[in-house]
């Protein structure tokens, strides 16, 4: 799935210097700590982090759909060239589902259990100011099916008369209902069985490039990133702390634990020692001075623990956070 | 704890207000002469004063004195039976819902058809069937005797989610036995709720057994609530104007019923973290 | 001798007709420790045969043996020896705990219970062993409640309560998935350092075909109830002879910058009978596979598929599943 060259300077979706904090009794705590990335129509891009790294949080902030006690502190998000916290609630309301889209994670609980499949679609197209009459609505409802590999008898089902493949499908013919320009996927597999989740993260792919919109893959499972996305973002304790092509993660990754992620994962080539990163992830309402990652980081130097590293680039599509690279 | 009060704003107004009617009958206890509260003993129907802050009322007896002598006696019915009540109840549940089987079919049926009975009818057959007077503690059995049949099906259910959690299986891979896990394992989960389940039967209980004074059936030489409510009625109170002597028992009864409201409210928040506010 | 622990043509089939585990045989012997991988999606059997060979559900038919005695009618002393002997690891480390009590407790009453010290300071003793033995510090974990304590410290306190009893055979079901990625490798060797240091079978149960390939020695996978293929994990993994362990491994995204996934081959697509479970899914489904269900076909002293592409093989003997896991 290569970007056109054409592609290359056009921006879909900007985070600019995002954050976002939670009030706790015990003081506020940063979940997304200045999170910047772009992301060029077409693109895969997957954000990959393991739990406390504040990556849920990020697909939710992009969305604004962030609840107290979180709530966005500060940056930008730009959907092409509007900027998303000067839009109304309505407004905002209206882009979400048209302009960007969530996949969720669960379907269970994002399908309602008492609706059918095809209403569950009339209602989003509703909310959007669209009521197509029976037929319309039939052939929409027919040829979102047909795009994620679904039976056209699916429409008339309930969510519960669904394999949890067919319902995570039916998700993403949800999503994709308004032609949006992202789509964010957040776990989208993660309840699946690796041969359902191939054919529904197929789908996904085969979806997005119909569409051609711009892909947001958020996940731990670096297999899934290395099979699917063009760019990958790592977030360690809130912040990302390395972005670059998924070739370059794999073979040459530039933040030390990005290194140590890419070593700790089981291989099927060889039976060798496994190695897991030693020690914990913080609290994020613990965080060590300097760089978070310090405590756990084989190579951490005196400035590593005095010093947070900034983000600086590495070339037009990388970036990293680390003092050593 | 003075934070988590201010938060949990049921909780500390039951306290309160069940604080108040401790003082009351604290203080009342020693300042005022009880033995007033029997009949004959002072001028009837004096209206509020001085001499009788509450009144009298028509058989001579200080309203005060009755007030104090009497709360106490009400709250004893009510905290004899209600205690009875949530200890067998709880007893009858932890086994049926741990052990299911014959043993859960047999108690949930006898519990179920017992709901089903109109409870303050059988209590008046119970109680008019005692042929000698009753006294206050007997009148506390006969309320117990039905107070165990909601608490078995309320705590049976949560014992039932209870027991699927992990921990129940590991228990029972480190060793220990159906008893001990009920005793060691789910009990201690339960304390909140079990607190809770009291209160709410306690209150039950007093309901109960001031509906029996009130119809004649409790303990006729006690000066509790509801056999001042029952002499107000016999005496047709309310329409003879002897407005004090109806509003002093309404009172007191009200206080009660709100504490054990707002705590069974309150404690009911603590047992279910979902139902705390969030922070 | 008899064996350890072992399965009967075991069956086991829940009331409203779920069929979860079809015709099982398998037999641990105590003197030969072995780390076996069993490896299913959801809907397998493989959480039911952790089960049935925890005792905690009796079979449907067939019999689960301890020491030759049958599981079912145990009790008292002899349960409580077999308690000791085989124990668990589960799933999800948050459910394991008892949210009124601090992790001690989960770790002081099988010490309690079995008698495993003769006084309390012996019994702390031990506890720090257990602690120390998965990598963990216990002062930084005893006298803490498990809202403190993080999912992959939790799960590895549940495996040094395991071995806190020093049993032969440890169940782990999915003992890692519920965990972050970079903690599985941690636990997973230390599942590994048991079964060489202290020669303690350790049955893994797993959907994860990676982690059992680095940490097993053999494999068992297990489709809709029955074995489809089982072996030594080199060979199964590497030269994989059932069609649905070769789906399987197809399926699994690798961390490589090639793109492995490929387009699946389409079923033969006829909806299944009385015969194999896998045939109307199966891309070289013939006629026989829908009307007889295929036995174990052992290709090789180690490897056995359940598939009648195999048929030209010996056919496995009834309950001789074990010889095949080396």
């Amino acid at each position: 799935m290569t970007v056109a060259a054409r592609d290359m300077n056009d921006t879909i979706l900007r985070v600019d210097r995002l954050r976002v904090a939670y009030d706790h009794p015990l003081g506020a705590v940063r979940a997304v700590d200045e999170v910047s990335f772009s992301l060029r129509p077409h693109e895969r891009f997957g954000l990959a982090g393991e739990s406390g790294s504040g990556k849920s949080t990020m697909s939710l902030a992009i969305l604004r759909m962030i609840k107290p006690p979180g709530r966005i502190e500060g940056g930008e998000v730009w959907l092409g060239d509007i900027a998303l916290s000067t839009l109304s609630a309505d407004a905002m309301r209206a882009l979400r589902l048209a302009g960007i889209a969530m996949v969720p994670q669960g379907s269970m609980n994002s399908l309602n259990p008492v609706v059918r499949i095809r209403d569950q679609i009339r209602d989003a197209l509703a909310d959007h100011g669209l009521t197509p009459g029976r037929r319309a609505l039939d052939e929409r409802v027919a040829g979102l099916l047909t795009q994620v590999g679904l039976p056209a008898d699916v429409a008339g089902k309930y969510p519960h008369e669904l394999s949890g493949g067919m319902k995570q499908r039916a998700c993403i013919a949800i999503a994709i209902c308004l032609r949006p320009k992202v789509i964010i996927a957040d776990e989208p597999t993660s309840a699946l069985d690796v041969v359902v989740q191939k054919q529904v993260m197929q789908t996904l792919g085969r979806v997005q490039q119909d569409l051609g919109a711009a892909i947001i893959l958020v996940g731990h499972d670096m297999g899934l990133m290395a099979q699917f996305v063009d760019r990958l973002g790592i977030m360690y304790a809130g912040r990302l702390v390395e972005v670059a092509p998924i070739r370059t993660i794999i073979t040459a990754p530039r933040h030390p634990y990005t290194r140590m992620l890419i070593d700790s994962l089981p291989s099927l080539d060889h039976r060798g020692g496994l190695r897991g990163i030693p020690g914990l992830a913080p609290l994020l309402r613990e965080l060590p001075a300097g760089c978070a990652f310090h405590p756990r980081c084989p190579q951490a130097v005196e400035r590593c623990r005095t010093e947070k590293p900034a983000v600086r680039p590495m070339g037009p599509d990388a970036t990293v956070a680390c003092h050593l690279a | 704890m003075r934070r988590y009060l201010r938060r949990n704003t049921s909780l500390m107004v039951g306290l309160v207000l069940l604080g108040l009617l401790a003082l009351f009958m604290i203080v009342g206890a020693l300042t005022v002469d009880t033995s007033n509260a029997q009949a004959l003993s002072v001028p009837a129907l004096q209206p509020p004063s001085w001499d009788y802050p509450f009144g009298t009322d028509r058989q001579g007896r200080d309203l005060l004195a009755v007030m104090v002598a009497g709360t106490p006696l009400t709250l004893r019915i009510g905290f004899i039976a209600g205690f009875f009540g949530v200890g067998i109840g709880a007893v009858l549940a932890f086994t049926a819902a741990y052990y299911r089987g014959w043993v859960d079919t047999v108690i949930r049926g006898v519990a179920d058809i017992g709901l089903t009975v109109p409870g303050l009818l059988v209590l008046i057959i119970i109680a008019v069937s005692i042929k000698s007077l009753l006294t206050v503690n007997e009148m506390a059995l006969i309320v117990a005797s039905l107070a165990w049949l909601n608490p078995t099906r309320t705590i049976r259910s949560q014992v039932l989610t209870l027991r699927e959690r992990g921990f129940v299986e590991i228990a029972r891979l480190n060793g220990l036995s159906g008893p001990e896990i009920i005793f060691q394992e789910l009990m201690p989960n339960l304390l909140p709720y079990l607190a809770a389940t009291l209160v709410a039967s306690v209150s039950s209980a007093i309901l109960a057994s001031v509906g029996l004074e009130v119809l004649g059936l409790g303990p006729v030489e006690a000066p509790t609530l509801g056999m001042t409510l029952y002499w107000v009625n016999f005496n047709a109170a309310i329409i003879n104007g002897w407005w004090w002597w109806w509003l002093a028992p309404l009172v007191v009864i009200l206080v009660v019923f709100l504490g054990l409201f707002f705590l069974t409210v309150g404690l009911d928040e603590i047992a279910n973290p979902r139902l705390r506010r969030a922070a | 001798m008899s064996a350890l622990i072992e399965l009967r043509t075991v069956g086991k089939t829940f009331s409203g007709g779920k069929v979860a585990l079809e015709d099982v045989s398998l037999a641990l012997q105590e003197d030969q420790p072995r780390f076996i991988a069993v490896v299913g999606e959801s809907g397998s059997g493989k959480t039911t045969l952790a089960r049935l060979l925890l005792g905690m559900i009796e079979p449907t038919t067939g019999t689960v043996r301890y020491r030759g005695e049958d599981l079912a009618g145990l009790s008292g002393a002899r349960r409580n020896a077999f308690r000791r002997e085989v124990q668990a690891v589960f799933q999800d480390p948050y459910e394991v705990y008892n949210p009124f009590y601090r992790v001690d407790h989960v770790l002081t009453t099988p010490v309690r219970k079995f008698r495993l010290a003769a006084t309390r300071t012996e019994g702390r003793g031990l506890i720090e062993a257990a602690l120390r033995s998965v990598g963990l510090r216990p002062e930084e974990i005893l006298g803490r409640y498990p809202h403190q304590l993080s999912g992959g410290q939790r799960q590895r306190i549940m495996v040094a309560r395991a071995l806190l009893l020093r049993p032969r055979l440890i169940v782990a079901d999915e003992p890692v998935s519920m965990v972050d990625a970079s903690l599985r490798a941690t636990i997973l060797s230390s599942l590994r350092r048991l079964h060489e240091e202290m020669r303690i079978s350790i049955l893994y149960i797993t959907h994860d075909l990676a982690t059992a390939y680095q940490v097993a020695d053999s494999i068992i996978v297990l489709y809709r109830a029955a074995v489809a293929e089982a072996g030594h994990v080199e060979r199964v993994v590497k030269a994989p002879l059932h069609p649905y362990t070769q789906l399987l491994i197809g399926s699994i995204p690798l961390v490589s910058t090639e793109r492995s996934w490929v387009e699946d081959k389409p079923a033969a697509g006829r909806p299944g009978g009385a015969g194999c479970h896998f045939a109307d899914r199966c891309p070289s489904a013939m006629d026989h596979c829908l009307s007889a269900a295929p036995s174990l076909f052992q290709v090789a002293p180690d490897h056995a598929a359940a598939c009648f592409l195999r048929a030209d093989a010996p056919a496995l003997a009834e309950g001789a599943l074990s010889s095949v896991l080396g």
